[in-house]
């Protein structure tokens, strides 16, 4: 694993670390994370950070394991049935895959935006009001309006949709509709925010505002991102991880590893002659 | 950013090595010029420069093309910058060459001055220089890059040579000033060309080793 990040135990030694910390600081840490799917070994020893105030990307070829690492940071993959993840996880140093972390609360304070948007057959407002209010985050009506307009301001939508809030969600256009799913994993507060290719299946306009959003939010939250688009993990993220056949082989700076790849694996895939 | 690449860069490869090898041969034919007197060979060598200028300005376009349709990374985007770079130091070379020709243009109307042999040994020296920083590029050569590096001194020494004796000939005889004059001239754009090679040089080590080493020594350290 030349050149990745070396396992340390700084990460660990940050308890209490928020997202109002410095840029930079880690907010997640994965350390020597393996993950089986049955007979097959998805990930391999796998070693990354996710920094505060920082997108960190994560690029591979298909089937290299990055959205699977990526599900593991909020323990998404705890739903699949035979797979099984094994590592240490950390959240602000604490483990996350302790029996004593509540998967519901974890999965609050590490949002996530999936490749397509599935807003919930609702209201627009709805499908913001409902995370904060099954978290108990609002009491009254007012509370939750703020949290509803607040969100969508975030997720750049409110302009375009305060008129319209008891539209059905569904009316929204995609673009639209990735950025409610954006505005509604905002919604419940969360401190990091983990994207599996949000823009796969968007236009290039709609591509693009999704990447301004994400620029703006990295200001508030620790940002992870799994992405094909290369020039987009290259527009947008500050840190950029490598992965392939389940091995991370390359991490650093966004900048260095599209200009300088050390390791001559990444420099054959991000150059298109890999495989 | 796809294989489809390999044929673009081929291509641009194939453009500057084809405006190398035309500075090198323009230089050669202005010194013929100045070596010969003649204006014949002085007025190819305007022309032949305009032949050089219209393939910086094909690289241009097809640097940009390849820019926007291939969003080029890492070891091809160095490359692209890289022979951007060259080709605007090879077009100066032909600029140099065409000044190096209207010297020789002018003392061919003048009563004939001998240029030194140090002036000789400059021309071969400089010629040497670009010759073996476009092998650098053409082989990706970092060890001869490194060497063109290390043989400015050496061309900046000789240009000092031929300065020197030029100016004690001017003072030993007024009348062959302008002859003496544009024989410094000469040095100077040789110079000049040998500087051009060093970028050149300088260009082939951060294609190669992503290492921008120009201004290094004012630096004080690589950056």
């Amino acid at each position: 694993m030349t050149n990745a990040i070396a396992p340390t135990n700084s990460a660990h030694a940050i308890p209490g670390s928020s997202a109002r910390a410095g840029r930079g600081s880690i907010k997640m840490s994965a350390r020597a994370v393996n993950v089986h799917y049955g007979a097959t070994h998805a990930v391999k020893d796998a070693v990354l950070d996710i920094s505060i105030n920082e997108v960190t990307a994560l690029i591979g070829p298909s089937g290299c394991g990055k959205s699977t690492l990526l599900r593991c940071f909020n323990r998404m993959n705890d739903d699949i049935v035979g797979c099984r993840v094994t590592g240490d996880i950390r959240l602000d140093g604490e483990p996350i895959n302790d029996s004593e972390m509540d998967v519901v609360e974890l999965r609050a304070r590490v949002g996530m935006v999936f490749q397509k948007p599935y807003p919930f057959p609702k209201s627009i407002e709805e499908n913001i009001a409902y995370g904060p209010r099954i978290h108990g985050l609002a009491k009254k009506g007012m509370e939750l309006d703020a949290i509803v307009e607040r969100s969508l301001q975030r997720a750049g939508l409110w302009d375009e949709v305060r008129d319209r809030l008891g539209s059905p969600a569904n009316s929204l256009s995609g673009g639209q509709q990735q950025r409610l799913c954006i505005a509604r994993a905002l919604a419940v507060d969360p401190e990091v925010i983990l994207m599996d290719e949000p823009c796969s299946a968007l236009d290039p306009i709609a591509t693009a505002k999704v990447e301004e959003l994400i620029d703006e939010l990295r200001g508030g939250y620790a940002i992870a991102i799994v992405t094909h688009n290369l020039q987009q993990a290259a527009r947008i993220s500050q840190k950029t991880a490598f992965f392939h056949m389940g091995q991370l082989i390359e991490y650093g700076p966004t900048s260095e590893i599209f200009t300088n790849p050390k390791v001559q694996k990444t420099n054959d895939y991000i150059t298109g002659r890999y495989g | 950013m796809t294989r489809t690449f390999d044929p673009v860069i081929r291509e641009l490869r194939d453009m500057l090595l084809q405006m190398g090898s035309r500075s090198e041969a323009i230089l050669q034919k202005s010194l013929r010029a100045l070596e010969e007197r003649s204006v014949q060979l002085a007025d190819e060598v305007a022309i032949d420069d305009i032949d050089i200028d219209r393939l910086d300005v094909a690289i241009d376009f097809a640097i940009l093309e390849a820019l926007a349709l291939n969003a080029p990374v890492a070891g091809d985007l160095r490359e692209v910058f890289g022979i951007k770079m060259i080709a605007t130091d090879l077009e100066r070379v032909g600029d140099l060459a065409r000044n190096i020709a209207k010297s020789a243009r002018r003392s061919a109307d003048r009563a004939e001055l001998e240029p030194p042999e140090a002036l000789d040994r400059l021309a071969r020296s400089a010629l040497d220089q670009l010759r073996r920083s476009l092998d650098a590029y053409a082989r990706g050569d970092v060890e001869t890059a490194r060497g063109v590096l290390e043989g400015d001194d050496q061309v900046d020494a000789e240009e000092d040579v031929v300065i020197v004796q030029e100016l004690t000939e001017i003072a030993r005889d007024a009348s062959i000033a302008p002859q003496a004059v544009d024989l410094i001239l000469v040095a100077k754009n040789l110079e000049r060309v040998a500087d051009h090679a060093t970028n050149i040089a300088e260009d082939v080590i951060l294609i190669i080793e992503a290492q921008n080493i120009k201004h290094a020594a004012k630096f004080g350290a690589t950056s």
